[in-house]
């Protein structure tokens, strides 16, 4: 019974991040973000660092379930997989050019150095250029085109739904969302 | 990527097959068409990567948004690591001997009550911090203040809580620990009474337990006997013990 029970309270917490449910995200988010900082305040970076590297891990993580790479089979498992995603992008930062020339390898004494590189983790997902040129572009959209296409592919809102709080009729709205989707299609065109 | 030559009916029908909407005949209809027509499979793969793009990026903006409202309770503790390092090791000296001093002081004229209290209490550990409890999401966030040792803000947040359910056990239970760990003495009394007077006996073991050393501080050392004589907390006996 308590087994069953387990697997049933997993799959509510995969559902709600691929669902994007913002308190559970948000809960993650704010649970993980201390040791994350801590690891990169004691290595080197300063909080600005702590904040990106740790917002790409949990894009990477946030990405990995969507995609069925990560299937976590509990919750400690997210929180770890988390912290490891962002301590190897801080360990790749600290290995590159910029970084190099400034830090002594024992100053890099809070890292248990034991080259674990390979433990399996995509991390790379949104190392695409054609992925962050839309990205770009979406910040760079129309707020009209931004809150409707953020109802549709975010919030996951139903086509009536929307369509009503336009007060729009359906068809109107779905050729809006497409002349957006055009928009935004341009001017990441226009970055690239 | 050039989506400009795709009709708003063909961009529908793939944005519907990313999504698994498309009925099982649809789907092999489709399949077809990717295996089959050139060019086909690149402008699947171009809607897919704007709608991942689009999504990103909208998540990456409600993570500054979760960032902002991120309580400030890392700022203290790194703000404080700098200072501590920066002191100068003579004055780590002096507060050294004050401390002994002072220590030494309070062994010999301090009440026995405060010495056995202070032997015995330790904050309860609280509760395992489940994300899939997101119906109670505001109690567990205070939680996992309560255990990064915020007291203060931990009982805040669930005095909050208290107000809709005044009788909670769990809540009172938990308003008591944080109270008494920053000596809030009389006050923890009176939430860890309401959990032993509850009808819910999840907490009423350890409550009686906690109530005993509330009592033993405040200096009501019968009060202390009597309600330590009600739990079965290995350490009450041992304690009970030495109070006799």
């Amino acid at each position: 019974m308590r087994e069953a029970y387990k697997i049933h309270q997993k799959l509510q917490v995969i559902d709600a991040i691929k669902n994007n449910d913002s308190s559970t995200l948000k809960s993650i988010y704010t649970k993980n973000y201390p040791k994350v900082e801590i690891l990169v305040l004691k290595n080197n970076g300063t909080k600005e660092h702590a904040k990106d590297i740790y917002q790409e891990a949990f894009l990477a993580l946030w990405q990995n379930i969507k995609q069925d790479k990560f299937v976590p089979a509990t919750e400690s498992s997210i929180n770890g997989y988390l912290y490891t995603i962002a301590k190897n992008k801080w360990m790749d930062v600290l290995r590159s050019k910029g970084y190099k020339k400034t830090i002594v390898a024992s100053q890099l004494q809070h890292f248990e150095i034991k080259d674990e590189e390979d433990n399996g983790i995509d991390d790379d997902i949104l190392k695409d250029k054609r992925l962050e040129d839309v990205m770009l572009a979406f910040k760079n959209l129309g707020e009209a085109c931004r809150s409707l296409l953020r109802m549709f592919y975010f919030e996951k809102k139903s086509m009536n739904l929307i369509a009503e709080e336009l007060s729009l009729d359906s068809a109107s709205t779905r050729n809006k969302k497409y002349r957006c989707m055009q928009k935004l299609k341009q001017i990441a065109l226009k970055n690239s | 990527m050039n989506l400009n030559d795709i009709s708003q009916e063909e961009f529908e029908s793939i944005e519907a097959y990313l999504n698994g909407q498309l009925s099982d005949e649809d789907v092999m209809v489709f399949e077809n068409r990717l295996k089959n027509e050139e060019g086909f499979a690149s402008k699947v793969e171009d809607i897919k990567t704007i709608l991942t793009g689009l999504e990103t990026q909208v998540m990456k903006e409600q993570l500054d948004e979760f960032h902002d409202e991120m309580p400030n309770s890392q700022e203290d503790i790194t703000t404080n690591e700098p200072k501590v390092k920066s002191l100068h090791w003579k004055r780590i000296a002096v507060a050294a001997v004050l401390i002994i001093g002072l220590g030494s002081f309070w062994l010999f004229n301090g009440n026995s009550n405060d010495r056995l209290y202070s032997n015995y209490f330790t904050p309860d550990p609280g509760l395992p911090t489940t994300m899939s409890s997101t119906d109670n999401y505001e109690f567990y966030e205070a939680m996992v203040d309560y255990k990064q040792g915020d007291y203060n803000t931990a009982g805040q947040k669930w005095k909050v809580l208290l107000e809709a359910k005044p009788k909670s056990d769990t809540l009172n239970y938990f308003i008591g620990s944080a109270l008494m760990a920053n000596d809030k003495i009389n006050e923890a009394i009176n939430h860890l009474k309401t959990v032993t007077e509850s009808n819910d006996g999840a907490f009423k073991n350890e409550a009686y337990y906690y109530l005993g050393l509330a009592y033993l501080k405040s200096g009501n050392t019968d009060a202390a006997i009597s309600a330590l004589k009600k739990t079965n907390v290995p350490k009450s006996k041992d304690l009970l013990k030495k109070l006799d």
